[in-house]
């Protein structure tokens, strides 16, 4: 079997869009065709650990039913006493409230009031349903309370395929989850880039009462190739998920993540380490939206661009209606090591909650004057520690790495980059 | 003056309620049955019979008619405000008060005059201007400058009296170049049935003391305003202009779609301060934008207050070597307001530096977004770029909405951006009373010091009208 050439128009939006011009809003994603589809996906977890197809769709449904007891639909009186203070000095004759489109649509979300229009894949639903649909089965990881998992999975890049893995989690209340995802290329040097290829990974995640789960996933395809990385996240009350996504490799690189922190206390931390080079591309969108009470997220990306390589990132932390409390942090740092790059960075905060504190900041640069300074007393020219903090990158995802997998793929990637690489690493 | 108090939360904490603003000084309004009013909507008679009134040189029917044909051809942006509440036919694009233009200011029909009066204007004329300009909907309805600043060779007069003048060419040349017509819709608009404005030119090496000022009312009902101002600052020169904005409230939008351009040469200085303080009926889709040449520097100082609907973003073109902006911003959105304001910078040559300051308060279920982009063109190298942008909730009602957009495309340059959203913190009023401050004292205090960093840079020292209007919205905002 053969895929048809597909593209997906707006995949990773963020979810309040701007200027045109700027071209930041979504990207585009070309999944050529003529591509066969190869099961290239390792799996290891404890069989006990496997759930049943429709395992996350249960248990956010009965989040659903837990989360209406706890949450009353307004009465009549309230939904009339809500319209009357806006109708109060807003007149309709020119134009009522004027919202924008996505203060709309953020507003028809929450009438839903429904868990599953709700949740939201980082990379958009056609990317998702495109990996889901190479990827065939679901792998279901479903850990019961009180329990602990480590799971792996291993999609290795198949030049001339689609080599895709849909993964679920569900973590029951108090239980513990380690995944590990690693998209590997274990071409031989010479081989690789020899023809396109789609490596990805979509993942939900069901992180019920108190659950703990960490994500690591790991990419270092080389070549042609483009890798997209799709998540999507639900932390009930007190739990948390921490992701750490390590980018290297791959002609084009889609990250896209979503959380919905809808129980109180939950919290979704994010760690972000990419590198750009040669003419790299590389795509992140992060939508994390606070619900719950005391909710709290912390974004932080840390990347260096080189060569002609570009890279977006859209950064959303929305503060809902009703999230008292509530933390949203959002840091990221670009080092700029050559002159062709292009960095693009929006780091949004949407807020219609006033017992909140969000904040991102961001820093975009070169190597700093001091930095060079010292540098330079050590003997080391402004090319030697440009190519320093690019390769401090793969070092640092191979010291990291959780897995023997994630490492030797980090490590066998560094090598490529920068043959003596592998070297720093042997036992 | 605006009313404060505190009530309790759900979650047992304190919010500072602050009371609206009381607008009664801008509500007030005149019949408008003397007035010469072209009909309500958009066509290219309409935009004809405009340029004839005007005795336009040719070129400007072609570009009036060329700019219609482009608003029809082009969709309204999809990220912002709605404005659906913006019928075109209804609105009437031209008024021209039953008056010309005056530089005696008893001349002027007493309904103006009363206008003006009330709004301070020639006070603030006679205690610290270098020059005044007055427009009354579609028409200047007044102008005049000190004597002293026309012996330095500045010409502070309405554009339309300049494009008949000794500037024509230069006019010609430089009109909408920065904000061309296919720009957004509004653009457009504004380019089909532009209307007054000012024009200023600062010749080389002057420097001004004090501040010029135009002022613009739009009192029809149902009208458009379509200023358009031009200023040349020539190299090494200096100037400060204000402009102040105000109407009365209808049931019916209002439509302000001006325009700023705004020329800055090497080594000078431009100061444009704003107040933009529309009725809550109007819409106000207004550009502003900024070339500095080398060395030359732009600063912004902006208020936004009133309006409806509101689309603001002043941009900075850094075209020369070491030029340099600022943009200092306030935005206060009340019930009913969707005020979506920020700025742009393009740093497009080598050490060009620029810093965004922006503050925004929202209260009662009115929304406030701070949109920005910062553009480093790969001839930026060695530019730097700060943008710190805080936001304040005043309760659970409203919105704050903060979408800032940085586009790098070189390696040597510096950009920091850091922004904050979130309420008046317990322990800082805890911190307060501790010292022996009542709270709500305290709450005053700290919405305050929020704003006093904006709030010190508006030249309420320049003009009464401004001094009123900053001091009812702060004193609003901050109890």
């Amino acid at each position: 079997m053969e895929t048809t050439h597909v593209t997906i128009e707006r995949a990773s939006a963020m979810p309040a869009a701007t200027w045109h011009f700027l071209n930041m809003n979504d990207t585009q994603i070309e999944m050529p065709e003529g591509l066969s589809i190869a099961p290239a996906v390792q799996v290891s977890e404890p069989w006990a650990a496997r759930g049943a197809a429709d395992e996350f769709e249960n248990a956010l449904a009965d989040a659903q039913v837990e989360w209406e007891k706890s949450h009353p639909a307004p009465t009549a009186e309230e939904l009339a006493e809500r319209e009357a203070y806006v109708a109060a000095e807003v007149d309709a004759t020119y134009g009522g409230t004027a919202q924008s489109a996505y203060q709309i649509a953020a507003d028809a979300i929450e009438e839903s009031r429904s868990l599953a229009v709700a949740f939201e894949h980082g990379t958009g639903d056609e990317a998702a349903a495109y990996l889901r649909y190479a990827a065939g089965d679901r792998i279901v990881v479903a850990v019961k309370e009180g329990q602990s998992v480590d799971a792996q999975v291993v999609v290795s890049a198949v030049p001339g395929a689609v080599s895709a893995a849909a993964v679920d989690v569900i973590a029951d209340a108090n239980s513990a989850v380690n995944l590990s995802l690693v998209v590997d290329a274990p071409t031989a040097p010479g081989q690789s880039g020899a023809s396109a290829g789609i490596t990805g990974t979509t993942v939900r995640v069901f992180a019920d009462e108190g659950a703990r789960v960490e994500i690591d996933r790991t990419q270092a395809v080389d070549g042609d190739f483009t890798d997209i990385d799709d998540m999507g996240l639900f932390t009930a009350e007190n739990a948390q998920v921490a992701v750490r996504q390590t980018v290297l490799g791959a002609a084009a690189s889609f990250t896209g993540l979503a959380g919905d922190l809808r129980g109180d206390s939950s919290r979704i931390d994010v760690d972000t380490r990419y590198l750009g080079h040669s003419d790299q591309k590389r795509d992140f969108n992060y939508s994390l939206r606070h619900h719950g009470a005391k909710t709290k997220c912390n974004l932080q990306a840390n990347g260096v661009l080189a060569g002609t390589s570009s890279k977006t990132l859209r950064g959303t932390i929305d503060l809902i209606r009703g999230c008292k409390g509530a933390e949203g942090s959002e840091n990221e740092t670009v080092l700029l090591v050559d002159e062709g790059v292009h960095n693009k960075t929006v780091p949004v905060i949407l807020c219609n909650e006033d017992d909140v504190a969000g904040n991102h900041g961001a820093t975009i640069g070169h190597i700093r004057e001091e930095q060079l300074f010292y540098l330079a007393s050590r003997g080391l020219s402004q090319q030697a520690a440009e190519s320093m903090f690019a390769s401090a990158i793969v070092e640092q995802a191979a010291i990291d790495a959780t897995t023997d997998a994630a490492r030797e793929s980090v490590v066998r990637y560094g090598e490529r980059l920068n043959p003596g690489f592998a070297d720093l690493f042997e036992e | 003056m605006a009313e404060t108090k505190t009530t309790v939360t759900a979650s047992g904490k304190k919010r500072t309620q602050v009371d609206d603003v009381d607008r009664s000084m801008y509500d007030f309004r005149y019949d408008d049955a003397d007035a010469e009013k072209l009909d309500a909507g958009l066509t290219p008679d309409i935009v004809r019979e405009i340029s004839e009134r005007k005795d336009e040189p040719a070129w400007m029917l072609e570009h009036r008619l060329k700019s219609l044909e482009i608003f029809n051809s082009i969709d309204m942006s999809d990220w912002g405000p709605s404005i659906d509440g913006l019928d075109m036919d209804n609105i009437v694009t031209y008024v021209k008060p039953n008056t010309d233009q005056k530089s005696d200011w008893e001349s002027v029909p007493d309904n103006i005059k009363d206008t003006f009066d009330r709004l301070g204007i020639p006070q603030a004329e006679r205690s610290y201007l270098a020059g005044v300009g007055a427009q009354y909907d579609s028409e200047l309805v007044y102008h005049s400058m000190q004597e002293s600043a026309a012996k330095m060779g500045i010409v502070y007069s309405g554009i339309e009296e300049a494009l008949h003048g000794e500037y024509a060419d230069l006019i010609k040349e430089k009109f909408m170049t920065l904000i061309p017509p296919t720009d957004h819709k509004f653009a457009a608009l504004h380019g089909a049935v532009w209307s007054g404005g000012s024009f200023v030119y600062v010749p080389k090496g002057v420097k001004l003391d004090y501040p010029l000022q135009s002022y613009f009312r739009l009192n029809a009902k149902g009208a458009g305003q379509f200023e358009h101002t031009l200023i040349i600052v020539e190299d090494d020169a200096d100037l400060h202009f204000i402009e102040g904005c105000s109407a009365p409230k209808y049931n019916v939008a209002n439509l302000h779609a001006g325009a700023v351009e705004l020329f800055v040469g090497k080594r000078a200085h431009l100061r444009y301060s704003t107040i933009e303080n529309w009725s809550k009926n109007m819409y106000n889709l207004n550009t502003k934008r900024c070339r500095c040449d080398e060395e030359g520097e732009i600063e912004w100082i902006s208020g936004s207050f009133g309006s409806h609907v509101g689309y603001l973003y002043p941009m900075s073109i850094l075209a020369g070597r070491k030029a340099r902006a600022s943009f200092t911003g306030i935005t206060f959105a009340g019930r009913g307001q969707n005020l979506d304001t920020g700025c742009k910078v393009v740093l497009a040559a080598k050490d060009t530096s620029a810093s965004i300051e922006t503050k925004g308060i929202s209260k009662d279920g009115g929304i406030q977004t701070f949109r920005s982009s910062v553009v480093a063109t790969p001839a930026a190298e060695g530019s730097r770029c700060s943008v710190s942008c805080q936001s304040l909730m005043l309760d659970d009602r409203s919105r704050s909405d903060t979408i800032p957009a940085m586009d790098i495309r070189c390696k040597n340059v510096d950009i920091g951006h850091e922004a904050t959203i979130g309420r008046i913190g317990d322990d800082k009023v805890f911190y307060l009373m501790s010292r022996g401050i009542s709270e709500e004292e305290a709450r005053t205090m700290i919405v305050n010091g929020f704003a006093e960093p904006i709030s010190k840079e508006l030249p309420l020292e320049y003009a009464v009208e401004m001094n009123n209007l900053i001091k009812l919205e702060m004193e609003g905002a901050i109890g």
